[in-house]
């Protein structure tokens, strides 16, 4: 249980993390383009795509940690 | 034959047909409020996804966000980040409440309040607030729906008349088709939805720029401190930014609505799966954001309501028949996200609020009732719409900060720490209601530069914390029994509907 809760809130912290460090130390600005893009709006474009990746990460530690929940049998 | 009438009828048609398939959809359930408000507990990774999606995604991403890009800028990123900050914060919380939620029978976000503080009265208080926020709520959708039709519509028909047959037609597929039937309807509407945004964000670059590479550099060069913060106004800065995604990416999940669609889940590793894959659904925003802003240069010299300007465009590059799927998309966007909101404010005040101050009330009683006051509901919300707009207006722009003042009560105490007490809650939300509405009655919507809500809810987080510690805490075998059902490997046993 405490390696599933330590992933959890590993996986809030990044994901809080990275949408509000980006705009704050680097990408609120308009240019230099990245791939085409504005910096800002390039980094909410990488943010949603990264998170499923975190947080993807985190039910699989807490799937094998056996967390919250995990003693409930929700068929196929 | 005017192509409008096309749309219009296109759009009655499938309003028609989607609520059809929610009533059959709702008839699978259990004729019991378990089964109207919570599915009995047994929606799978897909429908709790699309249930979830259409909480999430209302007339407000459909229409309104392109809205604030266009009118307010940059700061209109804050919307994709709070959701994913919601979704992480969820991958515990909602397993939680689902645990908690079929371990002792409850159906309600005031039910695992008044559960986990052993206080009926908190329940009851919590309740009636919250009913009442979540109507006005309502009337953030009716707007959705009159913006839709006064473009498409064009006074053609007469607006109030055609929002009140499309709640009437809401209510009815409430009525009957509970939230199993709104999650069908839900999975038809996202579907719409997906394909309307899709084309439209493929189209606009490429009719009105010649691209997404020369609509990006135009957006660089002549606007760029519209898609930056602090935007147009000076006023969505960086700080605001961040005190707002804090404020409502963890106050997510206090809205009841969003609280219950733990409940319908068919266990913890379903909302789990939902915590992992929500966030791609953020990327439906962004692109309508990319179309907020488009319009910028589009609408340029023009004075256009920000609401309208997804209509405008689809109007504009749509052939008639396309046009009708994209206005059919945009009506269910505005209905059917209605219906989970007025069907909680109904079973709160039937069941923690009627139920509580006339103790004797039995289960069917409460079903009944809970399902009839979708009635009254709906008529107050569109009653509201019609003669206090300024009023609703206002109410809106403060409800997130009103809801999320639950932050302590419901996430700290509800699920990690035991010390927290009944008084504490109350005292906190006492403290985090008077603020917020004296701060905002004084016209402060933000404070040094950040949100108002976030700032009160330090000081109610600092109240919680101090008068909790000064109470007296509830009974450790109550406390044993409610955390072990969330930390402890045991078998659920299913509690009674209460």
């Amino acid at each position: 249980m405490r390696t599933s809760l330590v992933a959890w809130i590993a996986g809030v912290v990044s994901v809080t993390g990275l949408y509000l460090l980006g705009p704050l130390l680097y990408f609120n600005a308009a240019s230099p383009p990245i791939l085409g893009m504005p910096p800002l709006y390039f980094w909410f474009v990488l943010v949603p795509l990264v998170s499923p990746a975190i947080l993807g990460t985190v039910y699989l530690i807490d799937r094998r940690a056996g967390g919250v929940g995990s003693q409930i049998d929700e068929g196929s | 034959m005017d192509p409008m009438h096309l749309v219009v009828g296109v759009v009655l048609a499938g309003v028609l047909i989607v609520t059809w398939i929610g009533i059959r959809g709702g008839a699978r359930t259990s004729h019991t409020l378990e089964g109207w408000i919570v599915s009995d507990r047994g929606m799978g990774p897909v429908m709790t996804w699309f249930l979830l999606g259409t909480e999430v995604y209302t007339a407000f991403t459909f229409l309104g966000l392109a809205g604030f890009a266009y009118a307010r800028g940059g700061g209109v990123f804050y919307n994709v980040a709070t959701n994913d900050v919601g979704y992480a914060l969820g991958f515990l919380l909602l397993p939680a409440i689902w645990l908690i939620g079929r371990r002792f029978g409850y159906v309600t976000q005031s039910d695992f309040i008044a559960g986990r503080y052993q206080s009926p009265k908190l329940g009851v208080f919590v309740a009636l607030c919250t009913a009442l926020i979540m109507i006005a709520y309502v009337d953030l959708n009716i707007e959705g729906l009159g913006s839709v039709l006064s473009v498409l519509l064009g006074g053609r028909i007469d607006l109030t008349t055609a929002e009140a047959l499309g709640f009437v037609i809401l209510t009815l597929a409430v009525f009957f088709g509970g939230i199993r039937g709104n999650a069908i309807q839900s999975a038809v509407k996202d579907i719409l939805m997906f394909l309307s945004i899709a084309t439209l964000l493929v189209l606009v670059p490429a009719h009105y720029f010649g691209g997404f590479g020369r609509m990006f550099e135009r957006l660089m060069t002549e606007i760029p401190d519209r898609i930056t913060m602090p935007g147009p106004t000076h006023r969505l800065g960086l700080s605001w930014f961040v005190t707002t995604v804090l404020l409502t990416g963890f106050g997510q999940w206090m809205w009841p609505q969003w609280f219950n669609v733990a409940y319908t889940g068919r266990g913890p590793r379903t909302l789990k799966l939902q915590a992992v894959f929500m966030p791609f659904y953020q990327l439906v925003k962004v692109a309508v954001i990319t179309i907020g802003f488009a319009a910028i240069l589009i609408f340029a010299g023009r004075n256009v309501p920000g609401n309208d300007v997804m209509m405008l465009l689809a109007k504009d590059l749509f052939p008639p028949w396309f046009l009708a799927i994209f206005a059919l998309a945009a009506v269910l966007s505005a209905i059917v996200p209605a219906g989970p909101i007025v069907m909680v404010s109904s079973t709160l005040l039937a069941r923690n609020v009627y139920a509580k101050l006339r103790p004797g009330t039995s289960g069917r009683t409460v079903f009944a009732l809970s399902r009839w006051l979708v009635f009254p509901i709906t008529l107050l919300a569109l009653l509201l719409a019609l003669v206090a707009h300024s009023l609703i207006v206002v109410i809106l722009l403060v409800a997130y900060d009103f809801i999320a003042q639950l932050l302590p009560g419901v996430l700290i105490g509800g699920i990690l720490w035991r010390r927290a007490t009944g008084q504490g809650v109350f005292a906190g939300l006492l403290f985090g209601w008077v603020a917020c509405a004296i701060l905002h009655l004084m016209g402060y919507e933000q404070v040094f530069g950040m949100a108002t809500g976030f700032v009160v809810l330090i000081g109610n987080f600092i109240v919680f914390f101090v008068v909790s510690l000064m109470t007296q805490p509830v009974e450790k075998a109550v406390l044993d029994r409610f955390f072990r059902t969330i930390y402890s490997h045991d078998p659920v046993t299913p509690g009674p509907v209460g």
